[in-house]
């Protein structure tokens, strides 16, 4: 999966350590360097990259230069605010965090961040199967073969391989029988309804 | 948490789930008065890997102390080769036991028998392809890149190869075990009849869902660790090879 990558820059080592944490919660989030002054952050910034840094608004403010010199960098920046009124001031960073916000609320924001890097990850993650997919999962569970679901469904046997591949790579599941016990536990098909293996 | 100076009795005795790890590390029990340091030294196991990883297992907010990028890739492999023996050898087998025993036991139709035997069956297959795909190709390659890498000059055939991403496929069909496994917990617990032998039925959920975890912290460090680091090694020989 991919991953994007996180800088953080606080002064203050608690903080910036509750932020590491939170941020190891989010699936794909990274932290790939802390830094507890702007000098250090600066100089690894000549050599490197990141997606996006998460700043305090001490640092921020004596950050100057660094922005100066690289606009775009603002376009990547998070700002971390002690006072939660303070919104970004109108600096037009990416995005702001207040100190006094719950877990909840800064794991959705982050995640808001992530969603265009991940929107082709997600959408083919569990749980979101199209509906026809979900018919031929059923029809599987059933014990009917694919030639017999393209009857079926008035599809060529093609589509229906097409179909179970994508349907692979969402759950990460192969065998009927696999797809059988999802089907179930999802309230696709009960289980009288499915035919085990000798019956079939 | 576990440091170095942490008698290594306390250690487990406080945190038992650090058990399934010791094989892993070929760390035998009987430590006597020895910490978690002299422990490690004794059976040349690299203290700080043997803390990150037994850190990391016991928090999942753990956050390491130590740059990870400093561990040899060749300890990282040698780990997760171990793990995977632990979940073909140890974990797999005990639990198929356990379910065939349960599935005997019981009161089930044999369609519903049918269902979990073939399941599990199926699962095992799925899981032995991935750990051999793993240990064929992904592992050795990685040795392999790390080699090289030491190298002054590169072999210019395993440069080339290097433009096939070999690493990045792998990230990407990184298979999710253990959703598949806990879908057979849930099976149980929602909607199969209930078991007679409550007892055995508690020990399989049990292992079933400490075998989920310790697949998520697995697929962790190939995704945080090996992963990152591997790619790392790829882009340095690129660019060498690019500057050569």
């Amino acid at each position: 999966m991919k991953q994007v990558n996180f800088i953080l820059a606080v002064e203050s080592y608690l903080v910036r350590k509750g932020m590491a944490v939170v941020l190891q919660r989010i699936p794909g989030a990274s932290v790939v360097k802390e830094f507890g002054s702007v000098d250090l952050l600066t100089r690894y910034l000549e050599h490197h990259g990141m997606d996006f840094l998460i700043i305090s608004d001490t640092l921020f403010a004596n950050a100057t230069d660094l922005y100066m010199n690289n606009p775009a960098l603002l376009e990547r920046t998070i700002l971390l605010n002690r006072d939660p009124s303070a919104e970004d001031r109108g600096k037009k960073t990416r995005g702001c965090i207040s100190l006094s916000e719950e877990k909840e609320e800064i794991i959705s924001k982050i995640n808001e961040l992530l969603n265009p890097y991940f929107r082709d990850y997600r959408a083919n993650t569990h749980g979101s199967l199209t509906d026809r997919e979900k018919t031929i999962v059923r029809l599987l569970s059933m014990g009917l073969t694919n030639r017999q679901i393209a009857d079926r469904l008035f599809l060529s046997t093609h589509t229906v391989t097409t179909h179970r591949k994508n349907i692979i790579h969402k759950l990460g599941i192969k065998s009927v029988s696999g797809l059988t016990v999802y089907a179930i536990v999802n309230n696709i098909i009960t289980i009288d309804e499915v035919t085990s293996k000798h019956e079939r | 948490m576990i440091h170095r100076n942490l008698p290594m009795c306390q250690a487990v005795l406080k945190h038992h789930q650090l058990l399934p790890l010791l094989p892993r590390f070929n760390i035998k029990l009987g430590f006597g008065e020895k910490n978690v340091e002299e422990v490690c030294r004794l059976n040349r196991v690299n203290t700080d890997f043997f803390l990150e990883i037994a850190n990391a297992y016991l928090d999942e907010d753990y956050i390491p102390q130590t740059d990870l990028s400093l561990f040899p890739i060749g300890s990282v492999v040698a780990y997760l080769t171990s793990t995977h023996d632990y979940y073909l050898h140890i974990a797999l087998p005990k639990i198929e036991s356990k379910i065939s025993r349960l599935l005997e036991g019981s009161n089930l139709s044999e369609k519903e028998r049918g269902l979990v035997a073939g399941f599990f069956d199926d699962y095992k297959k799925e899981f032995l392809d991935h750990i051999s795909r793993e240990e064929d190709s992904v592992l050795p390659y990685i040795l392999e890149l790390e080699k090289q890498s030491m190298k002054e000059e590169p072999d210019s055939g395993f440069l080339r190869s290097l433009q096939n991403d070999t690493i990045k496929e792998f990230a990407q069909e990184h298979d999710r075990l253990e959703n598949s496994l806990e879908n057979l917990s849930k099976l149980i617990i929602k909607y199969l009849p209930p078991f007679e032998d409550f007892d055995l039925c508690h020990q399989v959920l049990t292992d079933l869902s400490d075998l989920v975890r310790d697949l998520v912290d697995h697929a962790h460090m190939e995704d945080k660790i090996l992963v990152p680091r591997v790619i790392e090694l790829e882009q340095q020989l690129t660019r060498k090879f690019n500057a050569g």
